[in-house]
């Protein structure tokens, strides 16, 4: 019940679709007492020989009337109630979308999409259940059971309504025992069908070994050993499924013979009619329903409240990274002044970065160079404020980071990152991302920068081509290009190339890097790269090792070093010639 | 790709819907002795359902109207009651056990099909299409299957001859009456009819919208840095809450058509069908007179007659999807892009275990060749080492060698013969390969070695690992040769999963060996235990080698270079060196002092 209670405010916001909703499903729980009871009293009309047309027209008539009055009503009820489940699913799915949009990278790094996903879905759908279902059995089998009961007691004989209750509480008492064996035995199962799954992925990832050992028909032979177990396991649920049909058969059986034995009893006594007999069996065929709901009832809200704790607790995690009370409203320009003194990630137990000090002039642009997980990324995410608390401080212009507002700090920026991802829209709305209304010759423009121009003509239908996850798979060269194009759109004051060209050829590299420096005057960019020709140019060269800055300078005065990045560049230079067959 | 073409395509007409049933009923053939035992206690449980109300017709009409209490027959009639009432429950009980089991064994069978079917495909079919959508077809959507066979079929046959029943006795009770109660089939075919016609075209777009909605969510999630860093937030909830919106919509609509035609409609049937019994036993009666039992029993059926009806009603979206799956599970079933054949007739047996390539070319797609024009020969015994770039084309010349894919120009021969006239068997049990990757499977190390081949005894397992030296990081494992392997073996190193498979090869003791080496980096101390145990493996066996590292193939008798599918340079290590062509330039970037490296650079 306790979900409901949670659930209070949605039920006041849509008390109205709720509350005629809910009265109308208990007029249709009266309204459904009218047919035995009519079947009653014709029988007696004609067991006593007292009906005539005129009767048997008007009781038609009263069948038909509640017959229609039903049907509407029930409909109406179910678009009430229901219709209110859907829209409470539709509302709290915007508000988890809403909240995604604003969580940090290190919401992400705790929370796997997966996960997300499935509270997205399943516990929605769950939450949806028990304020449409739930609702529903709720208020049905108590209007129904209570109703019916009332009916049969005072309308009929009440003493023969107890004695046919009897066995009934029995029927909710095993259907619910049945309820918790079932649910084991099912885990069960799906444990045996999950690690047939599990099996079956092995097979298909591994399938190039048991080719080369010839192991088809051995490995064809342990499926269906697994395939065997799943069986058997769902044999034990099925076992337990099919225990319910015949216990409710029998335990309505015997309240049915209580009643045909006693009701005769009375009959004979002159207490009922045959016609009331007859009433009676058919408001006990009405019982079963509200009776089994019980059980129902208890599983959805329980899967409910789980559901709804597990939403709420993502709904009340908070923003990470704020604007601070008078932050800047203005996009920062200008210089860059990198102090920093050390920054950890949350949870980590080293620090990633440490002594990273260095200035730039607006215009100049900045290369990193360094191995794999040397911190190159994360110097950068500092700058986009992906990430914060760390120790120093990084200015932008003459204020630091957290003077500006995040959006305006970041309306700066035109990021490019290591893993190029495009969304699964046409290339040209790819591009446009940061602006959909912009032109298409702005569009071509940025395209043409990034040197993929000539590539989007080539695909079936250009610039209208779909990408992404869904669409045409582009190279990784082409993605990376197109990523580019997207951060060149915007014209940014700050251009940051994260490794965004290790999936290109030098002499696109090369063509990329000249048309950026013509045409990115006065403007600050940054790049980090593992492979050296694509910093070559930069005003400012900086080696990171394990969080440090191991080598500074220019690309002449590191050669001239003899250091760490000669040696990487000669042998880059190497593999180059290599990868060319030497010449 | 595949997939989502896959999914997208939920469409099928009505004829291919049937194919697809029909074909899935036929998996219940073998089943013919457990299908009949099944209707038998059907049949039987049937009976008890329409008997019950006749013997409370005759107990009202010939007893308790007439008043007529004789207790010993009473007594009888009411143990007959119960006594059916508990043979039925029990009866019952089997029987929809019966029906569940025959289910069960079907998708068992279907799948079994299937995956045996994934393992005689070509690998072309693997590059083709993503291990998660194969996954897919083997167990999911057999998954989909089984609900339909367990609830929608069993339901439908149950419900089916329930009905059937119930107008056989009302037949018998009153002929006139049956006829009339007639009326009410086509009433509930047109509804049943109407319902599947909106409802599967509603229901089939709220699950696109729904679809949609999560491709939007999941992809927003996997590029949330992106819209953030590009400050998309409010341009993408907006875009979300319009799909979100239209999903509402899509719902509201299926919650409208379920209440016009599903229950509702089905619980006005049935106010229809008492009107037409109380009128018929109504007008009767100002006439002859009605017996009141029949009345009862026919009230009684009513009753009871639409259920089964709301039950199958319910159901048909469950169908629906079953069809679907169905229908995705018999394409791949029918794929004809078979692993490539053997001549299976001929008992030739590969002796010294001589290899020729004879100018093969190849291509995966038909349009750029991988390899071009190979030629070179393995003599028995001897090494040949493959060198060369990505992409060079090494790879295929080992996925020729080992019949993963198909080839048309030029020839692979072992002994003279060519490869495609020893059978599978004789080449899988004499050629061995070691992949770059070696996959392990979840089980213990000693499955992994042995594989599933049971003859093999422990001691020939540990004699494999130790003619490898895997033995010696084995032994210092918890539980040594019984140490549990988890998925993918990726608690092992990568040099340490080197040596399992290596022990994996050489516990098969093939003729000829075929190496991929591995490209990662391996530790100082393995990386020495496996080019010992390398040497070793090579002596006595022709081998063809994927090198990586130079170092490990200095003593190859040829060495093959390979440059986008050509083969540029060839000869001995000294030889090569000397020519100061690819080969040197490979080496020196392996091996190279930076003196040595400027020199050639500048």
């Amino acid at each position: 019940m306790k979900v409901f209670l949670e659930l209070g405010w949605f039920f006041k916001q849509e008390k109205r679709a709720y509350i005629s909703g809910v009265i109308i499903l208990m007029f249709v729980a009266l309204l459904q007492l009218v047919p035995p009871k009519v079947i009653g009293i014709i029988a007696d009309h004609i067991n006593d020989g007292t009906l005539t047309a005129g009767l048997l027209a008007e009781w038609v008539l009263v069948l038909v009337a509640a017959g229609a009055a039903m049907y509407f009503l029930r409909y109406y009820w179910r678009i009430q109630i229901f219709g209110s489940a859907v829209k409470l699913s539709k509302i709290l799915r915007n508000q988890l979308y809403q909240h995604f949009t604003k969580m940090s990278p290190s919401f992400y790094q705790k929370n796997r999409i997966g996960d997300l996903m499935a509270h997205a879905t399943n516990d929605l759908s769950a939450i949806q259940q028990t304020a449409g279902s739930g609702v529903l059995t709720l208020v049905d089998s108590l209007s129904t059971g209570g109703f019916v009961i009332l009916a049969m007691a005072f309308t009929i004989s009440w003493k023969l309504t107890l004695i046919c209750l009897i066995p009934m509480p029995l029927m909710a008492i095993l259907t619910s025992w049945f309820g918790t064996m079932l649910h084991k035995s099912f885990y069960k199962a799906q444990e045996a069908f999950s690690s047939l799954n599990d099996k079956t992925q092995e097979s298909i990832m591994g399938i190039k070994v048991i080719k080369t050992f010839g192991q088809e028909m051995e490995d064809i032979e342990d499926f269906r050993r697994q395939s065997d177990d799943v069986v058997q396991k769902n044999i034990v649920v099925a076992k337990i499924d099919s225990l319910y049909d015949p216990t409710i058969s029998i335990i309505v059986g015997i309240s049915y013979f209580l009643s045909i034995v006693f009701g005769a009893k009375y009959v004979l006594n002159g207490e009922l009619t045959i016609g009331q007999l007859i009433s009676f069996t058919t408001y006990l065929g009405l019982l079963i329903w509200p009776m089994l709901a019980f059980g129902w009832l208890f599983n959805i809200m329980e899967r409910g409240s789980a559901s709804y704790e597990r939403v709420s607790a993502l709904l009340k995690e908070e923003e990470e990274i704020k604007d601070t009370p008078n932050a800047i409203d203005k996009a920062p320009f200008g210089d860059i002044d990198y102090q920093l003194v050390e920054f950890t990630y949350p949870g980590a137990s080293q620090p990633i970065l440490k002594d990273i000090h260095f200035s730039l002039k607006r215009g100049e642009t900045l290369g990193i160079a360094g191995k794999t997980g040397a911190g190159k990324t994360t110097l950068l995410k500092l700058l986009i404020r992906e990430f914060e608390g760390y120790q120093g401080q990084i200015l932008f212009g003459s204020h630091s980071l957290q003077a500006y507002k995040l959006d305006r700090l970041r309306e700066a920026v035109g990021y490019v990152p290591q893993d190029h991802f495009l969304f699964s829209a046409t290339v040209a709305e790819n591009i446009a991302f940061t602006n959909p209304s912009a032109s298409k010759q702005d569009i071509e423009a940025a395209a043409k920068l990034a040197n993929i121009h000539e590539d989007i003509l080539q695909f079936t239908d250009g610039y209208q081509t779909v990408v992404g996850e869904r669409g045409v798979s582009l190279s990784g060269g082409q993605k990376q290009r197109i990523s580019i194009a997207r951060a060149l759109l915007m014209n940014p004051e700050m251009l940051i190339l994260d490794d965004s060209l290790s999936a290109v050829d030098a002499k696109t590299e090369e063509a990329i890097l000249s048309s950026l420096r013509e045409n990115r005057e006065g403007k600050t960019t940054i790049i980090t790269s593992h492979r050296l020709s694509a910093i070559q140019h930069a005003d400012l060269i900086l080696v990171i090792d394990e969080g440090r800055i191991m080598e500074r300078g220019t690309h002449e005065s590191l050669m001239a070093a003899d250091g760490w990045y000669k040696e990487m560049y000669l042998h880059q230079q190497l593999e180059e010639l290599v990868e060319h067959g030497g010449q | 790709m595949e997939d989502s073409n896959m999914e997208k395509k939920t469409q099928l007409s009505s004829s291919e819907q049937r194919r697809v049933l029909y074909r899935l009923l036929s998996y219940a053939k073998p089943h013919k002795k457990e299908v009949t035992i099944a209707f038998l206690l059907l049949l039987l449980t049937t009976v008890g359902d329409i008997v019950l109300p006749i013997l409370v017709k005759i107990f009202i009409d010939d007893y308790l109207t007439p008043r007529k209490l004789d207790w010993a027959p009473l007594i009888i009639l009411g143990s007959i009651y119960m006594g059916i009432q508990v043979a039925k429950a029990i009866l019952l009980f089997f029987q929809l056990v019966a029906f569940q089991k025959i289910a069960l064994y079907i998708i068992q069978q279907l799948r079994i099909d299937v995956f045996s079917k994934v393992q005689a495909l070509g690998l072309k079919y693997f590059d083709k299409t993503p291990a998660g959508s194969i996954v897919s077809r083997v167990t999911n959507d057999t998954e989909a299957i089984k609900d339909m066979f367990v609830t929608v079929i069993s339901t439908f046959i149950q419900s089916g001859v329930f009905l059937a029943g119930i107008f056989i006795s009302m037949f018998i009770m009153d002929i006139k009456l049956g006829l009339l109660c007639v009326i009410i089939i086509p009433i509930l075919v047109l509804v049943i009819v109407l319902y599947r016609k909106y409802s599967s075209k509603y229901y089939l777009d709220m699950r696109e919208r729904l679809s949609q909605l999560n491709a939007k969510l999941s992809e927003s999630l996997q590029g949330m840095s992106i819209i953030q860093v590009f400050r998309q937030e409010k341009r993408l909830r907006a875009e979300f809450a319009d799909i979100n919106e239209k999903h509402y919509g899509a719902g509201m609509k299926n919650i409208k058509i379920d209440a016009l035609l599903l229950r509702p409609a089905i619980d006005l049937i049935y106010i229809f069908a008492l009107i037409i019994v109380l009128s018929y036993f109504g007008i009767t009666s100002f006439d002859t007179s009605v017996k009141i039992g029949v009345i009862y029993a026919f009230i009684n059926y009513i009753d009871r007659f639409f259920e089964p009806v709301n039950q199958m009603m319910m159901r048909l979206s469950l169908y629906q999807q079953a069809i679907v799956a169905g229908s995705r599970v018999f394409k791949l079933l029918d794929h004809e892009e078979l692993a490539p054949a053997q001549n299976e007739d001929q008992q030739l047996c590969i002796g010294e275990g001589k290899i020729e390539f004879n100018h093969v070319s190849f291509s995966y797609d038909g349009k750029r060749d991988v390899l071009k024009n190979i030629s070179f020969t393995a003599n028995p015994g001897e090494t040949v080492a493959l060198v060369g770039h990505t992409g060079s084309g090494k790879s295929s010349i080992i996925n020729l060698m080992m019949r993963f894919y198909e080839f048309e120009r030029g020839e692979i021969l072992i002994d003279g013969k060519s490869i495609r006239c020893f059978s599978k068997q004789e080449l899988r049990e004499k050629m061995g390969l070691v992949l770059q990757d070696p996959f392990l499977f979840y089980g213990t190390v000693k499955d992994n070695i042995r594989l599933h081949q049971k003859e093999m005894t422990d001691e020939q397992v540990e004699a494999a690992a130790q003619f490898v030296q895997a033995n010696t990081f084995i032994d210092k494992l918890e539980g040594g040769y019984n140490h549990k392997v988890v998925e993918r073996g990726s608690t092992f190193s990568s040099g340490q999963r080197q040596l399992i498979a290596f022990a994996r090869t050489i516990a098969a003791n093939p003729k000829i060996l075929v190496l991929d080496e591995a490209t990662a980096n391996i530790d100082t101390e393995t990386e020495e235990a496996i080019q010992t145990a390398l040497a070793k493996m090579r002596k006595g066996r022709t081998t063809i080698a994927i090198a990586h590292r130079l170092s490990t193939i200095q003593d190859a008798d040829l060495i093959l270079v390979l440059h986008q599918g050509e083969i540029v340079e060839r000869g001995t290590h000294q030889e090569l060196l000397s020519q100061r062509g690819l080969y040197h330039k490979m080496y020196l970037l392996q091996n190279g002092l930076s003196q040595q490296v400027e020199d050639v650079i500048l």
